[in-house]
């Protein structure tokens, strides 16, 4: 049985690996005995950059290790010879075909393309949410308050994670409360206040980049001084 | 600006009071999120773990570490979306490392900086390892600490007559409760 040999070199290597990592790294296993999932699927860290320097590029990237992983990055961290995994896990991630991305990683990130935020909420329903929800704030013991929204001169814009809005709305009360206490002046958006990457987990650099660049854009519109992701 | 920097602050700033009784004689842990840990300090040159530990400082009399603490902290085991995918069991089995250290400081409230960690303890640990604590968001062990004055009449007329043009402009309105009557 013949096989066709596989090339080694940066530019052949899709995960972007240089071959020398197979030196580089001396297999001394401290990433895969500081990981917590070494043994799911047979695999660990220090098999993955193996793989990644032998050019089994597919296998990985079509593996469920890079998904397994929870790019804590803390096999890179002890790692004695600065081998960048955490990298070479996401570069795996984004390489994978887009509708072979597990779970609603993919889904979100281009929903939130379309629609602003990862779960689709329209935009009437947010604003009617923020306004019965600050009518209740009210009514709990907090005379005046109200969701500031597109206020120009705010000088804290907030973004929201979208989960919070769509199934545990009263979870945004907290950082209210604490708006409320400190009479800030603060805002949110109508439009794409999404606070939650989901091209950073995907390794969509590009939806990635259109997300921030959109909450910038809403920060400048009304000219904040400070812009927050509380996530 | 991220949410330590916010919450320092108005604690230091002191525009937020806090009612160190709310806590007291709980003991408390905190969690380091892989995001403003190790991955900050590697791309911005600086991890909040100092941040996290004064906050939580700032509320609760007694907090221990978990072991190991800081930037060989364990993750919770939901980092990188994996709370959104479809491998429960792995990430459940990734968890049982966070679940001993909490479960070895015998800390009953547990601080999350973090959505994604605050969910994998509370939703995920908790039960699934059997441990007996309560989760908090940081913000939320904040928000529950403060002492609330209401505002005086003058700020709530005016915050009232910008909430009904903001709610105006945007085509928003509220049933009212008093004026509704039932369909014939």
């Amino acid at each position: 049985m013949s096989q066709e040999p596989i090339k080694l070199g940066k530019r052949e290597s899709k995960l972007r690996v240089d071959p020398k990592w197979a030196d580089v790294c001396l297999t001394c296993g401290t990433c895969a005995g500081g990981c917590p999932v070494t043994g799911v699927d047979g695999m660990d860290p220090r098999k993955a950059v193996r793989m990644a320097a032998l050019g089994l590029d597919d296998e990985l990237i079509n593996s469920r290790f890079p998904w397994v992983c929870t790019l804590c990055g803390r096999c890179e961290r002890a790692c004695p010879m600065g081998v960048e995994i955490l990298a070479m896990m996401r570069k795996a991630r984004g390489l994978r075909e887009r509708d072979k991305v597990p779970g609603p990683i993919h889904k979100g990130t281009m929903m939130s393309m379309e629609r602003g935020n990862n779960l689709g909420i329209p935009y009437d329903d947010w604003l009617f949410l923020l306004a019965d929800m600050s009518k209740e704030m009210e009514d709990e013991g907090f005379p005046g308050f109200y969701v500031p929204v597109d206020k120009v001169g705010a000088r804290v814009i907030s973004t929201v994670n979208s989960k919070e809005p769509f199934g545990e709305p009263d979870d945004m009360k907290f950082w209210w409360k604490i708006y409320y206490a400190a009479h800030e002046s603060w805002t949110v958006s109508s439009e794409n206040w999404e606070g939650v990457t989901w091209g950073l987990f995907g390794g969509d650099d590009e939806s990635m980049k259109e997300q921030a660049r959109r909450v910038l854009e809403n920060g400048r519109k009304v000219k904040a001084e400070v812009l927050l992701l509380p996530e | 600006m991220n949410v330590f920097e916010l919450m320092m602050e108005y604690i230091k700033e002191g525009r937020v009071k806090i009612d160190r009784e709310k806590f007291a004689g709980k003991l408390a842990t905190v969690h380091d999120p892989c995001n403003y840990g190790r991955k900050s300090e590697k791309t911005f040159g600086h991890g909040y773990y100092d941040e996290i530990r004064w906050i939580t400082d700032q509320i609760c009399d007694t907090w221990v570490d978990t072991y190991p603490t800081r930037e060989n902290n364990f993750c919770c085991g939901a980092g990188g979306g994996a709370w959104a995918m479809p491998y429960t069991n792995e990430r459940l089995y990734y968890g049982r490392k966070k679940a001993e250290q909490i479960a070895d400081t015998g800390a009953e409230i547990v601080v999350a900086p973090c959505h994604n960690c605050r969910d994998q303890i509370m939703k995920g640990l908790t039960k699934d390892f059997d441990l007996d604590i309560e989760t908090f968001y940081l913000w939320e062990l904040l928000a529950e600490s403060i002492i609330v004055e209401p505002w005086n009449e003058e700020e709530v007329e005016k915050a009232h007559k910008e909430s009904e043009e903001q709610w105006e402009r945007f085509g928003v309105e509220l049933e009212d409760e008093d004026e509704w009557t039932p369909p014939e």
